[in-house]
């Protein structure tokens, strides 16, 4: 358990996922418990997909800082392939608690603190099960905050229950049931890490000063974890008349000449390939994740 | 009053309609779009009595507000970044006409290459256009200071457009707590002239040098007199709201400092926790905050600077070929004064880059010597 007048929380999800509001809602339910709260969100690349950090400071005092935060006492993860991808344990304390949407168990995580308290949850099952799907994208939001809640004592559930109801006038039955699932259907452990502080990952380096860009693995990693769906170019009817390769806006259809190819590590899916080609030579195909 | 837990661009809009406003004429751009929403919801929910203009640019959206204001109403408007760059032309002829809109601006870097994060840039590029310019470093303070800039830019003594900036999305997007509701802080307003269709004048007609010069003059005179106004406004603001809201510049722990942190902004907040920090390692250091950019309040300066060894100007911005404009604007008030401090100049947070405590710490230590503060210290 957190102690101190402090704390603070950072949220890993996906654009579309629910982090920001996540973030918002248990800014307002410590507001209304009494404490000064602060919810932060930073939006990376502002699409739907690309990775998203909130973050939530929850203090007896006023909160003077306006920068993001680094060292939480809590993180909670909203996609089950970030822990892949992005480090959420990163600037973890020793001893914080990780909230995961996941259908590993909590033994299954590694980290460098010595021990961590792992909270996990399927919030997907739950979010499908209640119908909170938008979009096609489960927002798991609520059943991840339910979860927190079991751990977070300081904040009465049937206090965010109040927020959640006033936030989601229309759909407050179906966001209620999924805190109070996340809120039982909770898996809580003690877990032992390495113990071993890994180096500072480094920023990527800036190559050229001219803002002009080639894809490349930067600060977002592989783009290709914001795709939904998957083009596919069917080379019997592809007359090589480049006007995929014209209008990709992420420069991820490659050329040799006239003929095409996708650049499958970043190609994000959104799909203008397929509908600007005239012969129909690109089809869509769901993206499974291997 | 009520105490809620808002956005920076919520507090925007909740102060244009607790002020009273009747005419808003904007274009969205980001990070302040939702001011907009938010002014659009109230109007259609009738919450807000205003009129809202919706228009195809930010240069009509400017051009509409003088309009709305040179016939008496109240007006409002936000923008950021490169709409703001847009409005450029019209800025000028919003001071010169005289007429006192007040503008939220989500502060927002300028491209390419392409971002929307905070950067001061865009409004320190419109420093000279004769607007007032207030930066903000709290939702609290976005609240207070739209109200406020409403009682400073219609006195008759000042009659001049003002800014309301704070950092985008740093405040924008940030929800903190907010005490909102002003009282009787506003009365109408009354302009003192106003176009009228049934005796119709020129406005905004053709001056020789015999006359364009005494009216610039006029305009730099009033931006002189506001830094009186500007004080009364804060104190007139407390004593009936009970909250202590700087508006021309903030002292923290500067009495006995040694050193002094000066800054402006979001960043401004985030080093008070750099001052305590070094106050319990014995260190004696202070921070003085920039609240109101045009006028700047050069005397007040050179008054909270003279007594310091060392103060350590922070900018969110950079005039290229030079440095950092509040740097510049810190040394030229200090030039006349016999006890003036060692001046030294840090660039940070550019287009959004974090600025943390412990970097802002790590600045005044003397840790950042080439004046550029690009790491995110953690």
């Amino acid at each position: 358990m957190v102690e101190g007048v402090r704390w603070e929380i950072r949220f890993h999800g996906r654009g579309g996922q629910g982090a920001v509001t996540a973030s918002l809602l248990l800014a307002e339910a410590a507001f209304r418990c009494g404490y000064y709260s602060q919810s932060i969100p930073f939006f990376g690349a502002e699409r739907r997909g690309a990775p998203v950090l909130a973050f939530t400071r929850i203090s007896e005092e006023e909160i003077l800082e306006r920068s993001q935060i680094y060292s939480p006492d809590c993180v909670i993860v909203l996609d089950p392939v970030l822990p892949g991808t992005v480090n959420i344990f990163s600037g973890l304390k020793n001893g914080g608690i990780a909230v995961i949407n996941t259908t590993d168990a909590p033994e299954k995580f590694r980290f460098h603190q010595n021990v961590l308290t792992i909270c996990t949850v399927d919030a997907v099952d739950i979010a499908i099960r209640n119908h909170l799907v938008v979009s096609g994208t489960p927002v798991v939001n609520i059943p991840l905050l339910g979860a927190f809640l079991r751990i977070f004592s300081r904040i009465p559930p049937e206090i965010t229950e109040d927020v959640i109801r006033e936030r989601f006038r229309r759909n407050w039955k179906a966001n209620v049931r999924a805190m109070w699932e996340g809120y039982e259907n909770a898996v809580i452990r003690k877990v032992k890490g390495s113990g071993k502080t890994m180096s500072q990952e480094s920023k990527c380096s800036i190559a050229v000063r001219v803002p002009v860009s080639k894809p490349v693995k930067g600060v977002a990693g592989r783009t290709s974890i914001w795709r939904d769906f998957v083009p596919e170019i069917d080379y019997s009817r592809c007359t090589g008349c480049l006007n995929c390769w014209l209008h990709c806006p992420e420069s991820a259809v490659l050329r040799d000449g006239r003929e095409v190819r996708i650049d499958y590590d970043f190609c994000k899916g959104c799909l203008v390939c397929s509908s600007v080609c005239p012969k129909t030579a690109i089809s869509v195909a769901r993206e499974v994740m291997g | 009053m009520e105490r809620k837990l808002i956005t920076g661009n919520q507090a925007a809009a909740l102060a244009a309609r607790d002020s009273g406003v009747e005419v808003v004429a904007a274009y969205p751009i980001t990070p302040s779009t939702p001011v907009v929403e938010e002014i659009a919801r109230m109007v259609e929910s009738g919450e807000m009595d205003a009129r809202l203009i919706l228009v195809e640019s930010e240069h009509s959206a400017m051009a509409a507000c003088i309009g709305a204001s040179a016939s008496g109403s109240r007006v409002f408007t936000a923008t950021s970044s490169h709409g703001l760059a847009y409005m450029h032309e019209l800025l000028h002829y919003a001071a010169n006409a005289r007429t006192p809109v007040v503008m939220a601006v989500a502060n927002r870097a300028i491209g390419p290459g392409w971002n929307i994060w905070a950067d001061l840039g865009d409004t320190m590029s419109q420093r000279d256009t004769g607007w007032i310019q207030f930066y903000c470093s709290s939702n609290q303070e976005i609240y207070d200071t739209v109200v406020m800039a409403y009682r400073v830019a219609e006195d008759r003594q000042v009659l001049l457009p003002a800014m309301v900036c704070y950092d985008g999305f740093v405040l924008s997007h940030t929800a903190m707590p907010v005490v909102t509701g002003i009282g009787e802080f506003l009365e109408e307003y009354r302009a003192p002239w106003k176009v009228d269709f049934d005796e119709p004048e020129t406005f905004g007609n053709i001056l020789s040098s015999d006359y364009y010069m005494e009216l610039r003059k006029d305009v730099f005179e009033s931006h002189r007199k506001a830094i009186r106004i500007i004080k009364k406004t804060e104190e007139a603001f407390e004593s009936l709201t009970g909250r202590y809201s700087p508006l021309l510049l903030e002292k923290y722990m500067l009495d006995d400092a040694e050193t002094a942190i000066v800054a402006i902004g979001a960043i401004a907040s985030e080093s008070k926790i750099a001052v305590r920090k070094l106050r319990r390692d014995g260190k004696k250091v202070g921070l003085l905050r920039i609240k109101c950019f045009r006028p700047f309040p050069s005397t007040d300066v050179v008054e909270a600077l003279e007594s310091v060894d060392t103060a350590v100007v922070i900018d969110r911005s950079i005039s290229p070929g030079h440095e950092g404009q509040l740097f510049s604007e810190i040394k030229s008030a200090l030039y006349s004064s016999r006890n003036r401090p060692e001046i030294i100049g840090k660039v940070a947070g550019l287009g959004g880059r974090d600025v943390t405590f412990r970097a802002i710490e790590k600045a005044v230590c003397g840790e950042f010597r080439d004046g550029w503060i690009n790491e995110v210290v953690v």
